[in-house]
């Protein structure tokens, strides 16, 4: 009695009822991929060089860094808009602490990461404040700090210039950064297919009060979720300062909506369950072949967003998953 | 002018796989309170839905007045004077008792284009009076009793059906008595008889003894067919308890024949299980292989039992024992690590993470015991899915189709194997055939029949009697929250329903 559609008399009865939905986000994405590829390919010639793939890989790894931490929020059926302030912090301490501390700068500023998300993720699963307002909240506490530890931007001093190599320097020809984001893709995939944890994050996102039924820890899998978001900030962070050779508090600011671009453009849905690491490589790509793109060929900076947006609302619309009507937290 | 007001003949309404109405013939007459009874899945909701515009009919005739009824949805019903009170309310608990009345009908009190809350209080009182109900009409909906809320839906009903002014209007309640208390269902009566000179009322109640004394006719469905109609003053407990359940007992439908004894191994000791103002102390064994049907009326506390058991809410008070050992229920976890399951009614919402597929669903309770090192290993996982897809006979296009597109029945077996592949020792099963086609019913009777077999102990609870006694080794009837009575069900001797009826209601 759950209002599924009777058979017509004589017909045989479906093996399968509700075929809704069954064509896979991620073809879309890839498509999406291409044409952009194709078009702006067509629009400059310069495109497809190796210098310009190679700048448009850059700016995908930090992307893809924020991303890979902002999926996993947004697979539980939350969200976290405390990225963008997380990854101004970082930079902020990652700078102060590099001429201070030298090499141990990296560890702390991660760790400072893990445990911003993992306060986001108490803040949601043991206080019950929806992710949506408190990631909004912490943003702020986070941009706040920033500005307090230095209010004006900090650039890197001659001295410490080689620390950055990590992120700046190449190995064996490849630029580090896109090493990092390589090993981080890599990473969260592992995470997401082979361990129990990163797995138990899909459950909870598919249904939540199922999970709790079969004796998951909702709680300890929120706020491991929120960690991992915290921990892909904070990595972004060292990237992009590692980048510009300096740290100020509104370095991330544009990450908050990236972030939830990446995540969805590739193909995830916001309401949980469905997605993972390859839709948010995609995304980044997308995203990072996109905003690269329309310089290149020309289209004025505000109309940049316009397009960037009209592109998020047809993705949440495309992979929406409308059966759950659950307001975004 | 026809006695009838309304009257439906030969009504046919199927789902997949089943068929909830088979030519159901029924006339609600002008004036009469008509008392409506069968057991679950008897097909009581889905006529009345049918006679609201929810569902349309397959086949059968529809007459209102005379005239075929056109009811495309629940407002057209309203329009044609038609409605009803549903069983678990439907109200907006942070609105005001008038804002509900009023709900989607403010322009009658438009006063220059704004509202005016006086003459919506003024309203509100001639009709809460009316159903002799002395609420504020400023208090909010979630402020009051359950009963309270019953009785301002029941004004709310009458209230459309006059603005609609359609003449008899006919009202029906669904299960109107259950959150009240004697006196207030005597209140109920006595507003009724005062409606029925105006009006029709179709009560539904499993209270039969309210129904027989309290309606002028009774209608007795089952099993999604009429049994039979009789003018209340004819009637008695036992003849009525009699039709509702049947007489016979169907021959192996629940494969009884196949029943062996359990062991003699306790598996499950409950002692003195209580829950405050939900249910009195229990005490209940469950022996290796047994299965145990909790009997009883909503209300009667039987849910309760098993939620306490399953750790869905803790109990208040009482110890229970798997395999002897000592465990302390307060959440699923606890449960399961006690080895107790359950598998849920509602099994879209409880049962299964319908984004995922069949594979993954299966396995959700055993990716631990499943893995190499740090890591799942996916083709353990995969042979194990495969396995229960195979012993339980599960059909599904591949391992890796979304469970959200496969039929009740499928899904159904894809929560059971779920649980069968952890190892549980005491499975709670929560009304396992609900909403189930009948090929699916009986292989999941055949499943249940030999997990016992194999050494499961087994608590169920289901839909019908029938179901309940031809299942289990013996049941346990409840009542207003309070153990009632034991009764075996031997395979030699099964209790007839119409025995057992008695004690239930």
């Amino acid at each position: 009695m759950s209002g599924e559609p009777t058979p017509a008399a004589g017909e045989k009865k479906p093996l399968l009822v509700n075929r809704k939905r069954q064509f896979p986000a991620i073809y879309f994405a890839l498509g999406l991929l291409v044409l952009f590829i194709v078009l702006f390919s067509i629009g400059n010639k310069g495109f497809l060089s190796a210098y310009n793939v190679r700048n448009i890989g850059m700016s995908a790894s930090i992307l893809l860094a924020v991303g890979l931490g902002q999926v996993c929020t947004i697979l539980t059926g939350g969200i976290d808009l405390s990225v963008g302030g997380l990854m101004s912090l970082v930079s902020v301490l990652f700078m102060v602490l590099l001429p201070m501390v030298g090499y141990w700068a990296y560890p702390i500023c991660i760790l400072v990461g893990v445990f911003a998300g993992y306060l986001n993720g108490n803040l949601l699963s043991r206080v019950r404040i929806p992710s949506f307002i408190a990631t909004l909240g912490t943003g702020g506490i986070f941009v706040s700090v920033a500005y307090l530890i230095s209010p004006v931007a900090i650039s890197a001093p001659k001295a410490i210039q080689p620390l950055l190599e990590i992120v700046n320097g190449t190995t064996f020809g490849v630029r580090n950064i896109l090493i990092i984001g390589a090993l981080m893709f890599v990473g969260f995939l592992v995470l997401e297919r082979y361990t129990i944890i990163g797995r138990h994050i899909f459950y909870v996102g598919s249904n939540v009060r199922m999970s709790w039924l079969s004796g998951l820890n909702v709680t300890r899998i929120k706020n491991v979720a929120f960690s991992l978001s915290g921990f892909g900030a904070a990595v972004a962070g060292i990237m992009l300062a590692s980048r510009q050779y300096s740290g100020y508090p509104t370095i991330g600011t544009v990450y908050i909506l990236n972030s939830i671009a990446t995540v969805v453009v590739g193909g995830t849905a916001m309401t949980g369950g469905a997605g993972g690491a390859l839709n948010t490589l995609i995304g980044a790509i997308i995203m990072s072949v996109l905003q690269n793109g329309m310089t290149v060929v020309g289209i004025d900076v505000y109309f940049q967003q316009t397009l960037l947006g009209l592109l998020i609302i047809l993705s949440v619309a495309v992979t929406f998953d409308r059966s759950k009507l659950a307001i975004i937290k | 002018m026809s006695e009838n007001i309304l009257e439906l003949n030969n009504i046919v309404k199927t789902f997949p796989g089943v068929i909830a109405l088979k030519n159901v013939s029924m006339s609600v007459r002008r004036n009469e309170i008509l008392g409506l009874v069968g057991e679950n899945g008897a097909g009581k909701s889905t006529l009345m839905k049918i006679l609201i515009g929810l569902y349309q009919p397959d086949s059968g005739e529809f007459l209102l007045r005379g005239e075929p009824a056109m009811l495309k949805d629940p407002d057209s019903a309203m329009r044609a004077g038609i409605g009803m009170v549903f069983q678990e309310g439907c109200m907006i608990p942070n609105l005001t008792v008038m804002e509900n009345i009023f709900l989607s009908h403010e322009e009658n009190f438009r006063k220059y284009g704004l509202l005016s809350r006086s003459s919506m209080v003024r309203e509100a009182n001639k009709v809460l009076s009316a159903v002799k109900l002395h609420v504020d009409p400023n208090t909010l909906v979630a402020e009051l009793s359950a009963a309270d809320k019953q009785m301002v839906e029941i004004a709310r009903l009458l209230w459309l059906l006059r603005q609609y002014g359609q003449e008899n209007p006919i009202l029906i309640l669904d299960e109107p008595t259950t959150v009240l208390l004697r006196e207030e269902v005597q209140t109920l009566f006595e507003i009724l008889t005062e409606l029925k000179k105006s009006a029709s009322i179709v009560f539904i109640s499993h209270r039969l003894e309210e129904v027989i004394e309290n309606t002028d006719r009774i209608v007795i469905l089952k099993d999604g067919e009429f049994v039979k109609e009789m003018p209340s003053h004819e009637a008695d407990m036992a003849r009525v308890e009699g039709l509702l359940v049947g007489h016979g007992f169907s021959d192996d439908r629940y494969h009884e024949s196949d029943q062996n004894e359990p062991a003699d191994e306790i598996m499950l000791e409950v002692k003195d299980l209580v829950h405050e103002g939900q249910f009195a102390p229990i005490s209940f064994t469950l022996r290796r292989g047994e299965v145990l049907s909790l009997v009883g009326l909503i209300g009667s506390g039987k849910e309760e039992v098993c939620r306490c058991l399953s750790g869905l809410a803790p109990a208040d008070g009482g110890t229970v024992a798997v395999q002897g050992k000592r465990a302390f229920i307060r959440t699923p976890k606890d449960a399961i690590r006690a080895g107790i399951g359950y598998i849920p009614v509602d099994r879209r919402s409880d049962g299964l993470a319908l984004d995922l597929n069949v594979e993954e669903n299966i396995n959700l309770l055993v990716l631990k015991k499943y893995q190499t090192g740090p890591f799942s290993n996916l083709k353990s996982e995969h042979q194990n899915a495969k396995f229960w897809v195979k012993e339980n006979n599960i059909k599904t296009p591949s391992l890796r189709t979304r469970t959200a597109n496969l039929s009740g029945g499928n899904q159904q077996k894809v929560v059971l194997s779920k649980w069968l592949s952890s190892s549980v020792k005491v499975l709670i099963v929560d009304h396992p055939t609900r909403g189930i086609d009948v090929g699916a019913k009986d292989e999941i009777y055949r499943r249940l029949r030999s997990l016992s077999d194999e050494g499961m102990s087994i608590i169920v609870m289901c839909d019908t009697l029938e179901e309940d006694i031809g299942l289990s080794h013996r049941m346990i009837i409840m009542k207003d929250g309070a153990f009632v009575r034991e009764v075996p069900c031997p395979r030699s001797e099964k209790p007839r329903p119409v025995d057992i009826i008695g004690y239930v209601v």
